[in-house]
């Protein structure tokens, strides 16, 4: 794929180079939307928001990291879901077995390719990251996604989220530190693969 | 052994990502080596980074390509559609013009074709019987022919029927001198209009001219219509010419 050549093409309006850029980066963005909203239908709008956002404002792109430049737009559609969220509070939705009992782990978010034990400590690792995550203030959460989960470099998490690299840093490390201090609340829930140490001096 | 500051933490969080610079980096790896609580402090940061990346990651449940109509753009027109709708509506013009001209020029010939048929056409038989007659018993005799001269055109142009010929002779008694006029005969009732009396003749040039008349105008009609067509489609055709030309102009290609 020439992303360069594609970026191009949909500058100039042409929406299927745009749809294939889209189809690189939909599951990057996804999942960044996903681990800041901790939902997957508010992810979901916020990243079709975020693309539309990026073709309709396609030509202020200069260059540069594309993936970092679509990951700002997802931010900002999270943060924007994020103050609706705030300003209107409502109750997720938890499914529900035939008896009524609330099932944590739906066989929707399951990976088919997992045997059902490693499906079942992944759920665990995923909902005791997610419930850290949700702990963490939304710009904290949202450096922590990017550097941590999703793997950008400090200059990417700083044109995502928009603010200069000392205080990417700063954040980072904070966030870092406050995740190190959720999980270990969970390290007797975690299988053993996925257990911390024992914290010593932090 | 030290509890790491802040900025330690920050530093060892820069350190573990590669991003500190050559000297900081020097730095705080002797730092590290000769401070357990640093290097404890890496060790607990590094793990936690290695926990967080093994987050799994999921696959979109749909695709998130835009359509057009969420992208907000409009299907492509073809090229010819600005041109066509000109031309479409100089043609609207030409129907509705050549329409409505038919109309008057249908009413007008209408009107013609009555005024005539009133005068010498149609009562043809009627004004020319009444007319004076030529003393002359030759010109008597020459007179029931010449009544039916009229007589083909007066189906043509009115509808009377030639019947009226034996009327007109009949209702022209001759004069008290005159002798009594033969009746018609086959070789009588063909003459020509020299033969004629003047007044008669004078009729004859009236129906004569009047049926030229609406020759005319039918003529006239029939070759203005096709010459208005011709003028107008020229029309469109340089209408169609200048606006593909103003279209290009503000779609350059490419």
């Amino acid at each position: 794929m020439d992303e360069s050549a594609l970026i191009l093409d949909a500058q100039h309006g042409d929406l299927q180079a745009f749809n294939t850029l889209v189809l690189a980066y939909q599951d990057v963005l996804f999942n960044t939307a996903l681990r800041i909203l901790n939902d997957e239908d508010q992810a979901a709008d916020a990243v079709q928001e975020a693309f539309l956002s990026a073709f309709r404002a396609l030509n202020s792109y200069r260059g540069g990291s594309f993936r970092a430049w679509l990951l700002r737009t997802v931010t900002n559609a999270c943060y924007d879901e994020l103050r609706r969220k705030k300003r209107r509070p409502t109750t997720p939705f938890e499914p529900e077995t035939a008896e009524g009992e609330e099932v944590e782990s739906p066989h929707w978010l399951a990976d088919p390719h997992a045997s059902p034990e490693e499906s079942l400590d992944q759920a665990e690792l995923e909902h005791a990251v997610q419930h850290c995550l949700e702990n963490l203030p939304p710009d904290f959460r949202a450096v922590v996604v990017l550097a941590d989960i999703q793997g950008l470099d400090y200059s990417e998490v700083a044109i995502a989220v928009h603010k200069p690299l000392g205080t990417i840093k700063s954040r980072l490390a904070r966030a870092r530190l406050r995740m190190r201090a959720c999980l270990q609340g969970f390290r007797e829930l975690l299988p053993v693969a996925y257990r911390l140490e024992e914290e010593s001096s932090l | 052994m030290t509890t790491p500051s802040s900025r330690d933490l920050e530093q060892l969080s820069a350190y573990l990502d590669g991003q500190l610079s050559q000297s900081s980096r020097a730095r705080l790896e002797i730092r590290i080596q000769s401070d357990a609580g640093l290097a404890s402090a890496l060790e607990e940061l590094r793990q936690t980074r290695a926990f967080l990346r093994r987050t799994p990651h999921r696959r979109t449940l749909h695709n998130f390509t835009l359509t057009p109509g969420m992208a907000g753009i409009r299907p492509p027109v073809p090229r010819l559609v600005p041109v066509l709708s000109w031309v479409s509506a100089v043609a609207m013009l030409f129907f509705i013009f050549t329409l409505g001209a038919s109309l008057v020029g249908q009413l007008y010939v209408g009107k013609t074709a009555s005024m005539n048929a009133a005068v010498p056409m149609g009562g043809g038989a009627g004004p020319l019987a009444a007319a004076p007659m030529a003393p002359s018993s030759a010109n008597t005799a020459t007179m029931a022919p010449l009544m039916a001269a009229p007589a083909p055109l007066a189906p043509a142009a009115t509808g009377v029927p030639a019947t009226s010929v034996p009327l007109a002779a009949s209702s022209n008694p001759p004069a008290a001198d005159q002798t009594a006029p033969p009746p018609p005969t086959e070789e009588t009732s063909i003459v020509s209009v020299e033969q004629a009396t003047p007044p008669a003749v004078s009729r004859l040039a009236q129906l004569q001219a009047a049926s030229k008349s609406l020759k005319r105008q039918v003529n006239y009609w029939l070759f203005i219509w096709p010459g208005m067509a011709v003028i107008l489609g020229a029309s469109a055709i340089v209408a169609w010419g200048l606006n593909k030309r103003d279209f290009q102009r503000k779609n350059p290609p490419g």
